[in-house]
């Protein structure tokens, strides 16, 4: 019993050196964007003199970067591609877990095929597909090429695979028919996996910095995480305490969801590696 | 299909009146549940995959379109060691495959190593939660977070270090800036996974070796890690595939610098498309990267199945 005290103890404080580790650049940041340029460099982690002035200025009319809307882009983007994937995924997995169709087997390889295609290989032709449609720096290129998500419709039909025979049977000899089928029996059912799925989706698109980069050239049309890249190169590139308070608020949604919807990140994040 | 005609039978026994018509709708309304991701797959993933081979097969600029059919040579450009594009290409592969190997061990290490260690320790919830933490960020916030404390002068970690070590701007620092950086990001998505797996591991065979008087360190690496090998293995896939398409903490930490000693492949073929504009052979070597990623992971996999 003393050894196992004694082990517990380390591990503690191992732990705690490692959390330490990882909480040491949030709190940085979190210190910078509160000081006034002036104390930036001072090295305290405690501001001497704390200051909003920072998120005020990022906001002001007139100021180098248009934060409000690449927020808003962000958040509006996210959203529309999360319910969209999660309306086809839940529609396709359904079809492939419960019905039998013409094709099926195809369809099969058409998902593994979009699951190991790297997204290099799509970002020349698909960026010169949107430049033919005269389709870039619009919303549409920000959303379109994320609603084509296999992993969804792999997550999803594992789900529907799950659910008892019996159910559809029964909801059958009531007279329903597919569609009453899937949208009255299967999609209450498995509302926690397509939460998951949707917030996984969320993180990917908010998160994502390539496509955005390269799809968007007018300040209007950027997202968060290529605003901040375009300031730390550009005005911001002196004032650490402004892209470290545009850095914090470019997190915010992300912190939100985390704090309130951890357990479905983590679980949708450990299924997809115990279930190979 | 077999089965398919066998119910076209059975179902037109039963039901005389519209046998034919109802197979037919009964097959076609099932196929209409899948047919918005079809078409979302056809337009972003099938045809671009054609139609980028065909731009491969050409000299092509965004604004003026097709210049000329080369058939393969832009392909064959890249393995031509005296051409600047070929040389381009393999200097980022190098790049790319030097980061891969500095930062595939750690990211399967220090995950399965602290996973265990909250396993085993109180306050599992916490340590999950800050580990995790890092994960739900944007790659750059985190760069942009980093390089603020890895300056040189005055950055947090010299200052904290009292040194004055050039993070981002000499070798080998360069390297193991992006390296940490990278590591401190995705930890926690591979520790969640690890962490998983250990929590299916039977209790009774960690107690057993406890009894049998294996101390701490054998118990986890004879008895625990042995275990969730498949899981291992998973992770050591999937983070070689994310390791080798590096991106944007070279282009936003180091801008590929100090020279061109940490720009990785994909910031070469990024900088051929849309600074060079030379799209035909920014998407060959886009496609020669695909079939490269393509056969280490086959070749992962299949080292990875003989032995789980």
């Amino acid at each position: 019993m003393k050894m196992d005290r004694v082990k517990r103890t380390i591990s503690v404080v191992i732990l705690s050196f490692g959390a330490l580790c990882i909480l040491f650049p949030i709190a940085w940041m979190i210190s910078t964007a509160l000081k006034p340029l002036s104390d930036a460099f001072d090295g305290q982690l405690i501001p001497s003199h704390p200051t909003l002035s920072n998120f005020t200025a990022l906001f002001a009319p007139g100021a180098a970067g248009s934060v409000a809307r690449w927020l808003g882009n962000s958040l509006f983007v996210s959203i529309t591609v999360s319910v969209l994937v999660m309306i086809i995924d839940s529609m396709a997995a359904f079809a492939l877990a419960r019905l039998q169709f013409f094709g099926r087997t195809a369809l099969f390889y058409v998902v593994v095929i979009s699951l190991v295609v790297p997204f290099i290989a799509l970002l020349i032709p698909l960026y010169l597909e949107f430049a033919n449609a005269n389709l870039l720096d619009t919303y549409w290129v920000l959303i379109l090429p994320y609603t084509s998500n296999a992993f969804g419709v792999f997550l999803l039909y594992q789900f529907f695979l799950g659910i008892p025979k019996e159910l559809e049977e029964a909801a059958m000899m009531d007279g329903v028919n597919k569609f009453q089928l899937w949208r009255r029996i299967m999609v209450p059912l498995s509302v926690p996996a397509t939460a998951t799925l949707g917030l996984l989706t969320f993180m990917n698109v908010y998160n994502d910095f390539f496509w955005p980069l390269v799809a968007t050239t007018s300040q209007d049309m950027r997202t968060m995480t290529v605003g901040v890249q375009l300031m730390a190169v550009g005005q911001y590139n002196t004032n650490d305490s402004l892209l470290m308070a545009l850095t914090l608020c470019s997190v915010i949604p992300m912190v939100l969801a985390f704090l309130f919807a951890q357990k479905q990140l983590t679980q949708g994040i450990a299924t997809t590696g115990t279930n190979l | 299909m077999a089965v398919s005609e066998v119910r076209t039978k059975s179902l037109s026994v039963q039901r005389r009146r519209r046998p034919v018509m109802r197979v037919v709708w009964d097959q076609f309304s099932s196929f209409l549940f899948v047919v918005p991701f079809l078409i979302a797959f056809v337009a972003f993933v099938g045809y671009p995959i054609v139609y980028g081979f065909i731009i491969s097969l050409h000299h092509w600029n965004p604004i003026a379109g097709d210049l000329g059919y080369t058939g393969f040579g832009q392909y064959a450009t890249l393995f031509d060691s005296n051409s600047l594009f070929g040389q381009q290409f393999w200097t980022g592969l190098k790049n790319t495959a030097l980061f891969v190997v500095i930062s595939v061990p750690f990211l399967l290490a220090f995950p399965a190593t602290i996973a265990y260690l909250i396993y085993r320790s109180p306050l599992k919830s916490l340590f999950r939660s800050i580990f995790f933490f890092p994960t739900v960020l944007s790659v750059t916030a985190v760069t942009s977070l980093w390089s603020w404390i890895l300056q040189t002068q005055g950055g947090a970690v010299n200052n904290l270090l009292q040194a004055h070590v050039p993070w981002l701007v000499e070798q080998p620092w360069a390297w193991i800036s992006i390296d940490m950086a990278t590591l401190w990001w995705t930890l926690g998505f591979n520790m969640i996974i690890a962490y998983a797996g250990f929590t299916q591991l039977p209790q009774s065979t960690i107690e057993a070796a406890a009894l049998d008087g294996a101390g701490s360190l054998r118990t986890f690496w004879s008895i625990a890690l042995p275990q969730i090998r498949p899981v291992l293995a998973f992770i050591t896939v999937i983070s070689t595939i994310s390791s080798f398409n590096l991106f944007a903490q070279s282009l936003l930490m180091t801008g590929g610098g100090p020279g061109s000693s940490t720009e990785p492949l994909t910031m070469v073929i990024y900088n051929q498309a849309f600074n060079a504009m030379h799209m035909g052979s920014a998407a060959a070597m886009s496609y020669l990267m695909a079939l490269i990623l393509a056969i280490i992971s086959l070749v992962q996999y299949r080292i990875t199945r003989e032995r789980a």
